[in-house]
């Protein structure tokens, strides 16, 4: 029998964002996904305390600004439920952006989600980028030893080395309106955690409009695709 | 290391039409550079998106100010409900984008859309656009000049929207009355209604005859059907209707009962200023506070029965998956049943992770015992409004709390296990001394020495002090705005009196107030000013970050020696001077149904020392039962109009003469 099989309090969701809710936060999107959640009358597991709050991790946070086709969010329950009737009661629950793709059980012991994470990959188009000038921008930045760049936040100060970060980087067709998309593979592990934003930054686009989704999570232990 | 060159291209601005929608290709592209990108995207649950083509009438309800503090208006969401029930009309929303947005649209010659459809404003047929406080007017003609309207109703016509303003600002609407085509004066649920019915008959003639026919409609307020003179010594004289159909004076619109709740209320995808469900439990506010505007203009009180508010919690529980609804009103622990609705609520709510909130509790014993039950075991702080420190000046403003009362409720609020008291203050009061400003700091120490003993030595003090601003269509009205000295002596007085550890003093900074004070209690000369403000960049007049003062300075600099010889007579006549009792004040002629005799008196009232009491025990006659008697439903809180004749007699003042 597959592990996914056997009944489990902990579901695990995978769903999809775009348009608007691209341009939620991360700390938003648990939000949204408990009022969700919520108005499908689903017996969340809360924490005690102070300030309950639903138990629920996500894979990897989303960049504010980024789309996702395969997104993970681990949830804890009360009571079990059958992932197809979590499904139907989802349906209409969630907002026009956000569709749930699949729903399993997942042991309680597993390992949280954000501690599995190897890779994300991510896809973005552009508008108005001359190709070649694009394509040889790549090339340099793969071929530095090392990109340093300012930290964000409060250690603003401090550099980290985003050429460390990039596993992969190519630049692709992209449909119309686009000109061109950039494809990229980049580490997302505790401490080590590229932002694609950065990579833009760090190819001179930084004002460039853009559409960027999230188009992959990779596991340490499990090499395929999430999504494919 | 890699140099970041620009690898773009110089991108052709897309040329907008106002018709069709913005596509949203065009809109993203300029997000990657914007904070808060969520505020401008729509797409939130419980969004309405009907089809352009299938309704007769489409109104754009607009908040100008952010995204984050418009979706928190209960207003709007109101209107939003009521305006998309009618099969005839579709109701979208806009707010004003932040100065990088507004910087980005602008760049790109992008208009201001509604959130649904993505449509230019200047697509619709009516555009409504609140003027809930006066801080909002800068940011009211930035509404307009994004939207690619001509900001003055004079230099627009039938191809542009209606521009309709209504809320509390709009009981003066004079600074601003230039630049709307007509204002809803009083509470919208019914009007709103009868002009979208109207609109399909008038769409497309001269303005000025769409105008003309809607002047039937009764609480509206049309400003150019009407002159406003002007004496030799540069005072009102009056105001004067044009035509014969404008009514004179405009009496404001209530409805007899609250309307529905709106139960599918939008849940945003961002974090908003109150981020929770709204139900309205009680209109109105019986306690007279004589600086209060809202006590007035909302009158009478009119209650939900707890058995609607219980059905309410649960519906939009259900409908939008909050796990907090706040209670709307006033003064929450005035309604009848809210004792036993919120024991209903918390047997039902058991286990559901369901909060509630109750905004404006009164200091009284009761108040701690409902707040106590509300938040559980979360103890974030409690709140007191005193508003002044002195029974002295509590009597002046109607506030009825005595001291040794307060300082018993605190002791209950810090045994009950609050670490925070939070206190709110006014300065600048009609009547105060600075020993009444020095009791404030006094209070706090007292009811800091009462916290340390009950709740440790972790206990704070949170003082809020705010400048009190004569508010038109109340009983203060007559009195004039302290002077810029006056204030910073007595702000000065009280950082002294309240340093060390255990006190937070927050404050109002003064020249924000004054331009408050010149907005709230100007007339059809703040119109010119206003403009010529916002051309010098004034907007955002309600945040620190934002706001221009250069700019309202120096439009006053170049507008007031015209107008009345110097900015020090300008000011003086606005804001510093207090009236005479016949003086003609520019909102004269909109009537919110309490009586300018009944607001003279309590202003005698109130120079005497003398407390009114509260008008659910007995009814002092304002005017309300007078002038809506054909309203009047069972959840009004208003006694018996057979003991109001005896509330006309004159030696009725004070609570001490009650029975």
């Amino acid at each position: 029998m597959n592990e996914q099989d056997v009944m489990s309090l902990r579901v695990r969701l995978t769903f999809a964002t775009s348009g608007p809710l691209a341009y939620v936060s991360v700390l938003d999107l648990g939000r949204l996904w408990e009022r969700a959640l919520r108005r499908a009358a689903m017996p969340l597991r809360y924490s005690q305390g102070f300030n309950p709050r639903p138990k629920m991790q996500f894979a990897a946070p989303l960049p504010t600004g980024c789309g996702s086709e395969v997104e993970w969010l681990d949830i804890w329950l009360t009571e079990p439920r059958e992932p197809a009737v979590m499904k139907a009661a989802l349906a209409d629950q969630c907002p026009p952006d956000l569709r749930v793709t699949e729903i399993t059980w997942v042991p309680e012991d597993a390992p949280p989600l954000s501690e599995q994470m190897e890779a994300v990959t991510y896809r973005v188009l552009l508008r108005d980028v001359d190709v070649a000038e694009l394509q040889a921008a790549c090339a340099r930045l793969l071929e530095a030893e090392s990109i340093l760049r300012a930290k964000r936040g409060r250690r603003r100060d401090q550099h980290y080395d985003l050429r460390h970060l990039i596993e992969m980087l190519t630049v692709t067709p992209a449909p119309e309106p686009w000109t061109v998309a950039v494809e990229m593979r980049l580490k997302a592990q505790a401490g080590a955690t590229g932002r694609p934003d950065e990579v833009l930054n760090a190819l001179g686009l930084a004002d460039a409009p853009r559409r960027c989704t999230r188009t992959g999570l990779l596991l340490k232990t499990v090499t395929e695709k999430a999504n494919l | 290391m890699i140099d970041n060159q620009k690898l773009t291209s110089n991108t052709q601005k897309p040329a907008y039409n106002s018709q069709s929608p913005i596509l949203w290709e065009n809109i993203e592209a300029l997000l990657h550079q914007i904070q808060k990108p969520g505020r401008y995207v729509g797409g939130e649950f419980n969004a309405i998106h009907k089809p352009w083509e299938t309704v007769t009438t489409r109104v754009c309800l607009a908040f100008p100010d952010l995204y984050d503090l418009g979706m928190s208006n209960f207003a709007l969401q109101i209107l939003y409900d009521i305006l998309n029930r009618d099969e005839n009309t579709l109701a979208e929303r806009t707010y004003l984008p932040a100065p990088d947005m507004i910087a980005a649209m602008r760049q790109q010659n992008m208009p201001l859309y509604a959130l649904e459809s993505y449509r230019p404003v200047a697509a619709f047929d009516i555009l409504a656009i609140s003027t809930a406080y006066e801080q909002l007017f800068t940011n009211t003609l930035e509404t307009l000049d994004l939207a690619g309207l001509p900001i003055r109703a004079a230099d627009r016509d039938e191809r542009h929207p209606l521009v309709v303003g209504g809320g509390h600002g709009a009981f003066n609407p004079e600074p601003i009355c230039e630049f709307f085509d007509f204002f809803i004066i009083g509470e919208a649920e019914e009007v709103i209604i009868e002009l979208v019915k109207r609109f399909p008959q008038i769409r497309g003639l001269p303005r000025e005859t769409q105008l003309k026919a809607l002047l039937d409609i009764k609480g509206l307020y049309i400003p150019r059907f009407y002159r406003v003179d002007i004496t030799t010594e540069k005072t009102l004289a009056g105001i004067t209707a044009l035509i014969p159909e404008a009514p004179l004076p405009i009496q404001r619109r209530i409805v007899g009962t609250l309307p529905p709740t709106p139960v599918r209320q939008i849940v945003p995808n961002i974090e908003t200023t109150h981020d929770r469900g709204v139900i309205e439990i009680q209109r109105g506010c019986t306690h007279g506070c004589r600086f209060c505007q809202a006590g007035i203009i909302t009158r009478p009180v009119r209650e939900r029965p707890a058995k609607e508010i219980i059905e309410n919690v649960f519906a939009i529980a259900a409908a939008t998956g909050y796990n907090e609804i706040g209670f709307l009103s006033l003064s929450s622990a005035d309604h009848t049943e809210i004792e036993t609705l919120l024991q209903t609520l918390q047997q039902q709510c058991a286990g559901l992770h369901l909060g509630f909130s109750l905004p404006s509790l009164r200091i009284d014993a009761f108040s701690v015992a409902l707040a106590e039950g509300l938040t559980g075991s979360r103890k974030s702080g409690f709140t007191f409004a005193p508003e002044a420190a002195t029974e002295v000046l509590r009597r002046r403003i109607n506030k009825e709390i005595h001291t040794e009362d307060l300082l018993t409720i605190a002791e209950e609020v810090f045994q009950r296990g609050w670490r925070t008291l939070k206190l709110y203050f006014m300065i600048g009061l009609p009547g105060e001394t600075d020993e009444d400003v020095l009791a404030i700091a006094d209070l706090a120490h007292e009811l800091r020495r009462i916290g340390a003993r009950l709740g440790g030595r972790k206990t704070e003090i949170h003082v809020s002090i705010s400048t009190f601003v004569p508010k038109p269509q109340t009983a203060f009205q007559w009195e004039a705005l302290a002077d810029a000295d006056t204030i910073a002596r007595r702000q000065a007085l009280l950082f002294r009196n309240l340093r060390g550890r255990g006190f937070k003093v927050s404050w109002n900074k003064y020249p924000g107030t004054a331009i408050e004070a010149l907005l709230t209690r100007g007339d059809r000369r703040l119109n010119l000013i206003i403009e010529r403000a916002w051309q010098l960049g004034a907007r955002f007049d309600a945040w620190d970050e934002w706001w221009n003062l250069d700019a309202w300075e120096q439009a006053l600099a170049e507008l007031a020696p015209g107008l009345f010889g110097s900015v020090e007579a300008l000011q003086k006549y606005y804001m510093y001077r207090e009236r005479s009792e016949d003086e003609t004040f520019p909102w004269d002629h909109l009537l919110s149904g309490v009586e300018r005799r009944f607001l003279l008196q309590d202003m005698h009232r109130s120079r005497a020392g003398e407390f009114l009491s509260d008008c659910r025990e007995m009814c002092h006659a304002c005017g309300i039962l007078q002038y809506y008697a054909n309203l009047r439903s069972p959840e009004w809180r208003c006694p018996q109009p057979g003991r109001s004749s005896k509330a006309i007699q004159p030696q009725v003042t004070g609570s001490e003469n009650l029975p």
